[in-house]
C-alpha cells in the first residue's frame, strides 16, 4: 500500500502542476483514470471511473481565474477509492467531490498567500535579477507539487474516512471567508493597474467598459471591441484635426 | 517627474531569431507558476520573456525598466499568451515607448482571455474530452491516448503557431507605431482602459448577504436594493476603494491583508 500511495502522490504532484503550467491535460480524469488504475492494478475500473469523472468534470474549467472543484485531486481519489473500496463509479463521485471542494478551498488560501511574494519579485525585476524572477517560478511549482503530494499520499494511505474526516473538520465559515476575499482580490491587481493608466480623459473609457458588461452583459472581447471603435475614431479624428503631435502630453502621474 | 519612457539605448536591435520564439514558447508553458491573486499571471509572464528581454536590453537600467513594467498585473488564456508575447518582443526590440507597450499588453490581454476560455475550455477540451470519453467508459485504453493526442495538436500548433504571428504582426507594424507612438499610446490606453472596466465589473465577485427586517417586510440589502441602484456596485467601490488607499501610500501588501480581513470578517458576521 505505501508504495502504491507514493506512486499515486507522485502522479498528483505532476498532475497538479499539470493543472496549472504545462497544460496537457494530463491532469484530466481521464488520463488519471488509467494512471491510477494501473498502480492499483485495475487498469479497467480505472478507464471506466475516469471516464465517469470527466463526464462530470466536463463543464468545470477555470473560468475568468475562478477555480472549479479541483479536477486533480477529485479524479484521483474517485479512482482510487472506486478501485480500493470496489465501488460503483457514481459512488466514487459522490466520495470524490468533497475532496475536490475541499482542496479547491486551499487554492485559493495558496492563491491569496503568493500575493505578498510578488512584491519579492517586484524588487528582483527592480534589480534586473533574471535569477530571482525564475527562482520564484520554480519556487511556486514545487510549492504546488509538495502540496499535491500530501494530499492525494494521506488519504490513499491513511484510509478515506479518516481523511474525510480532516476535511470536516476545518470550520466552513473559514474556507468560504477565504473564498470570498479570494473573490474580491483582483481589485488590488485593478488598482494598481489604474495607479498607472488612469488619467482623467481616460475616465470615460473606464465607465463605459463598466457599464457595458454590467447592463450589457458583454464579455470582454465586444467591450475591447467598442473600445477599438472609440480609440479608431480618436486616432484618425486627430490626425485629420493634425493636432496629434504638437500637443505635448503632461505626465500626471508618472513613475 | 521623469517618466519611465526613456531607454538609456534607445537603439532598435533586431536580436530575435526563430530559435529564441520557440525557447520563449516552451517557456510559456510556466504562465502561471506563480499564479496568485494580486498580479495572477504577471511573475509567471515575465519567467517567459526572460530570454528575449535579456537578449533586447543589454543595458541594465533598460532590462530593469521592462521587468518591473513587465511584473504588472497580467491575465490571459494560457494557450493565446504566444500572440502577446510575440507582439510585446517585437515592441521591446524597436525601444517603444514604455507606455504603449503597456497599454498594447493590457488592452490584448483581455480579449484572448475570452475567446481562449471560449474556444478551448467551453469547445475543444468538451470535444476531445467526449471523443475520449466515449473509448474509456468501455475500458478501452485508446480513450485517455487519443484524448491527449488530439488536445495537445491543437494546443502546441496554435501556441507555436501564435507566437511567429504576433511577432511578425508587431515587426510590420512598427514603421506605423514609431510614426505616431504618442497617439497609438493615447489608442491603445482608450482600449484599454475599456476593458479595465469591464474586467472590474467581470472579476471581482463582492456581494452581501444582509437583509433588513422592518416588521414583516424583509428587506435583501444586495438584490432588493443595491442591484436596484447599479448591479457590481460593490465590486467597483472596492476596486476604487483600493485605487485610493494605493494612491495615499498603502502598499499593495496592506490591500491584501486588508482584503482578507474583510472578506473572511464579514463572512463570519453574516455580512457578505
Amino acid at each position: 500500500m505505501l508504495i502504491s500511495a507514493l506512486l499515486i502522490a507522485l502522479w498528483a504532484g505532476i498532475a497538479g502542476i499539470d493543472l496549472f503550467d504545462g497544460l496537457t491535460h494530463i491532469h484530466r480524469p481521464i488520463v488519471t483514470g488509467l494512471v491510477v488504475g494501473l498502480i492499483l492494478g485495475d487498469m479497467k475500473t480505472g478507464l471506466i471511473t475516469g471516464a465517469t469523472l470527466e463526464l462530470v468534470w466536463m463543464g468545470m474549467v477555470p473560468l475568468a481565474g475562478a477555480q472549479p472543484p479541483n479536477v486533480v485531486i477529485g479524479g484521483i481519489m474517485g479512482v482510487a477509492f472506486a478501485i480500493l473500496g470496489k465501488l460503483q463509479p457514481a459512488a466514487a463521485v459522490g466520495l470524490a467531490v468533497p475532496f475536490a471542494v475541499a482542496v479547491q478551498g486551499v487554492i485559493t488560501l495558496i492563491f491569496t498567500i503568493f500575493s505578498p511574494i510578488m512584491h519579492k519579485a517586484d524588487k528582483y525585476a527592480a534589480a534586473a535579477d533574471t535569477r530571482g524572477i525564475e527562482k520564484i517560478n520554480y519556487l511556486g511549482m514545487a510549492f504546488l507539487f509538495v502540496f499535491y503530494f500530501v494530499i492525494a499520499f494521506l488519504p490513499i494511505y491513511l484510509g478515506g474516512s479518516a481523511a474525510a474526516s480532516i476535511v470536516s473538520s476545518i470550520p466552513i465559515w473559514l474556507i468560504s471567508g477565504l473564498k470570498i476575499a479570494g473573490a474580491m482580490m483582483p481589485a488590488v491587481g485593478f488598482a494598481m493597474l489604474l495607479k498607472i493608466m488612469l488619467k482623467k480623459e481616460y475616465i470615460a473609457f473606464l465607465i463605459i467598459g463598466f457599464i457595458l458588461v454590467t447592463y450589457g452583459h458583454l464579455t470582454i472581447l465586444p467591450v475591447a471591441l467598442v473600445g477599438t471603435a472609440f480609440a479608431l475614431y480618436d486616432f484618425f479624428a486627430s490626425k485629420n484635426r493634425g493636432d496629434g503631435s504638437s500637443k505635448k502630453e503632461v505626465m500626471s502621474d508618472g513613475i | 517627474m521623469e517618466s519611465n519612457t526613456e531607454y538609456e539605448n534607445p537603439i532598435p536591435v533586431k536580436v530575435i531569431t526563430k530559435k529564441d520564439l520557440n525557447k520563449m514558447v516552451f517557456r510559456s508553458l510556466l504562465l502561471q507558476a506563480s499564479f496568485n491573486y494580486e498580479r495572477m499571471q504577471a511573475c509567471g509572464w515575465l519567467y517567459g520573456l526572460i530570454p528575449g528581454l535579456k537578449k533586447i536590453h543589454k543595458n541594465k537600467k533598460d532590462l530593469s525598466n521592462a521587468m518591473t513594467d513587465h511584473m504588472e498585473f497580467f491575465n490571459t488564456h494560457p494557450f493565446l499568451v504566444t500572440f502577446i508575447m510575440g507582439l510585446i518582443l517585437s515592441m521591446e526590440e524597436s525601444k517603444q515607448d514604455r507606455e504603449t507597450i503597456r497599454a498594447i499588453k493590457v488592452a490584448t490581454m483581455g480579449p484572448l482571455g475570452g475567446i481562449g476560455d471560449a474556444l478551448f475550455w467551453l469547445t475543444a477540451l468538451p470535444i476531445c474530452v467526449g471523443i475520449g470519453a466515449s473509448l474509456a467508459i468501455q475500458g478501452n485504453i485508446a480513450g485517455p491516448i487519443v484524448f491527449l493526442l488530439l488536445f495537445n495538436a491543437l494546443h502546441f500548433s496554435l501556441q507555436f503557431g501564435l507566437m511567429h504571428y504576433g511577432y511578425n504582426t508587431g515587426v510590420k507594424a512598427i514603421t506605423t507605431l514609431k510614426e505616431s507612438t504618442k497617439k497609438v499610446a493615447h489608442a491603445a490606453s482608450i482600449v484599454g482602459l475599456c476593458v479595465v472596466g469591464g474586467l472590474i465589473a467581470s472579476y471581482i465577485t463582492l456581494s452581501t448577504t444582509v437583509v433588513i427586517t422592518a416588521g414583516k417586510a424583509k428587506v435583501a440589502l444586495q438584490a432588493d436594493v443595491l442591484d436596484k441602484i447599479m448591479p457590481n456596485m460593490l465590486p467597483l467601490g472596492y476596486a476604487f476603494l483600493m485605487y485610493y488607499l494605493l494612491k495615499k501610500g498603502l502598499s499593495p501588501i496592506k490591500l491584501i491583508l486588508i482584503t482578507v480581513i474583510v472578506g473572511v470578517g464579514g463572512h463570519a458576521l453574516h455580512i457578505i
